[in-house]
């Protein structure tokens, strides 16, 4: 009594070969990082000495021990970190050999088989689910904003934050965090990983425009839109703004109503991040407010958060 | 190409018809006493099975059913590290599962835990092997598996696709199954038969 089927073939097991060879594959290019207590966490070999993992999982900044796929040891060093991903960038001697193979992600829907792969400790281990959903224009509450963000029906157990998430073929689509949601099981899609990796290699932080004020949504009156002929019927209240920082320097003032940026309505307080972060370096927002029932238009030059940090 | 998928999704499917038979047949409830029931598994041939150490209650009136029969048990050894107890129970039979060598897992295969969880009979659990963990003298120690487990999968048997035994499901860590290597099951009866001809 042998559960196979009539023709022979037994889809099952192929399955089940599939699966673990796509996981052999994959752990080809999963390291093990040592830079907290306890279980070790997962990094991913992204390219020719550079290694991404998941930022809150490196507790230190340098002399991190790292193993890799073959066991042996070596160190690395952080070039940069994103918090707003949560990605951190770690440059090792040259691993060529371990770079993980992408997958082309746009083929990806929801109920598409994948397994998250980690190496918590000197061997892979591996978990098993589908995508279950896929976000569009995500943004992450440290206010990153994700094009695309997959949501994982599948558990990232500990020491998983930071490894891939690959397809049935052992293709890598994504990084996977338990952290990035609270929690919730997500990975950040490879094209993102590429974007942000681009930033920290290159400046070792990502450019987080801010000009310092806190904002809450008001709805505008009726009245109000038809006499300044507005195109929207929402603005943001200016509710605080931080000493020194260039709302302040700019003479934004506590009850100013924030109408417009850059000739965008702003109705949203994601609407005001977009404009900020679309502005170029050094470059200034031109921001329409509304003060005691009169427009007033202000220059305001962004400061960059990913500097401070 | 979607109905070429859809056609293996449904071959994978009827494997899996397959496969729950042959485990449904292979395996018996474990009743010690008032305490919940656990999964035993039939070993051997000669009215011999297989379950937790955790599932017995010293002492208790022990039953096993196979096929819908209540019938008498004995606990005939006990091997408590290893949290394994062999039972016997003349008339029990039924298929026996054969067994998987835990050197050749791999990480990421497919793995089914069959058992009576909550009390649900016969029900069937799909997740892929996470690790093999090893002691100090590099031989397997603990079958980890991505799969869902509840009290009452305890004694049970965790196959590969092609319904070979790989553990007996002995606990819950971390979210995490977590078996004890038919190679030590294998070796706890062999042990056990023997000291009892002697």
């Amino acid at each position: 009594m042998s559960p196979k089927s009539e023709s022979g073939s037994n889809t099952l097991v192929e399955l089940s070969s599939q699966l673990a060879a796509a996981v052999e594959i994959a752990g080809n290019s999963v390291v093990a990082i040592h830079a907290r207590r306890r279980i070790p966490s997962s990094g991913i070999v992204w390219r020719d000495g550079v290694i991404v993992s998941a930022s809150h999982t490196v507790r230190r900044d340098d002399e991190i021990p790292v193993t890799l796929p073959n066991g042996d040891s070596t160190v690395a060093t952080v070039a940069g970190r994103d918090p707003a991903t949560d990605l951190i960038a770690l440059r090792i001697k040259s691993a060529k050999s371990y770079v993980a193979p992408r997958a082309d992600s746009s083929s990806l829907r929801v109920g598409s088989l994948v397994l998250a792969v980690g190496r918590p400790g000197r061997s892979v281990s591996a978990s098993f689910g589908i995508i279950s959903a896929v976000g569009e224009g995500w943004r992450s509450w440290q206010g990153a904003r994700i094009d695309r963000v997959f949501r994982l029906d599948l558990s990232v157990y500990d020491g998983f934050s930071g490894g891939p998430l690959v397809d049935a073929s052992g293709a890598v689509l994504g990084l996977n965090n338990s952290a990035l949601a609270r929690g919730t099981p997500m990975a950040l899609p490879a094209k993102a990983v590429d974007r942000v990796l681009d930033e920290l290699l290159e400046s070792g932080h990502v450019r987080r425009p801010f000009i310092g004020v806190a904002v809450q949504p008001v709805a505008l009156s009726a009245s109000l839109v038809k006499q300044h002929q507005l195109g929207h019927d929402s603005g943001l209240l200016i509710v605080s703004i931080a000493d020194a920082s260039p709302a302040d320097k700019a003479g934004v003032l506590l009850g100013d109503v924030l109408l417009e940026a850059n000739g965008q309505s702003i109705g949203r307080p994601d609407d005001l991040l977009d404009a900020l972060s679309s502005v170029e370096t050094g470059g200034a927002v031109a921001l329409k407010l509304l003060r005691g029932g009169t427009i007033k238009t202000v220059s305001v030059t962004p400061a960059d958060r990913g500097a401070g940090e | 190409m979607i109905a070429s998928m859809l056609g293996s999704a449904r071959s994978a499917s009827s494997n899996l018809n397959g496969l729950a038979e042959l485990l449904r047949q292979a395996v018996v409830e474990v009743r010690s006493g008032d305490s919940g029931s656990g999964t035993g598994i039939i070993w051997g041939g000669a009215g011999l099975v297989v379950t937790n150490a955790h599932c017995i209650r010293r002492g208790a009136a022990l039953q096993v059913d196979a096929g819908g029969k209540w019938r008498e048990a004995q606990a005939i050894a006990y091997h408590p590290q290893h949290d394994l107890a062999l039972l016997a129970s003349p008339s029990v039979s039924g298929p026996l599962l054969e067994l998987r060598d835990p050197e050749s897992l791999r990480a990421g295969e497919l793995v089914f835990a069959h058992g009576h969880p909550l009390g649900i009979r016969d029900a069937l659990a799909m997740g892929v092997l996470h690790t093999v963990t090893r002691d100090r003298t590099k031989s397997p120690r603990w079958i980890v598996a991505d799969v869902r487990l509840a009290p009452g999968n305890s004694g049970g048997p965790l196959v590969d696709a092609e319904g070979r035994l790989i553990g007996i499901n002995s606990m819950v860590v971390n979210g995490l199954g977590v078996a004890v290597p038919a190679s030590l099951v294998q070796q706890f009866v062999e042990r056990a038969l023997s000291q009892r001809a002697a």
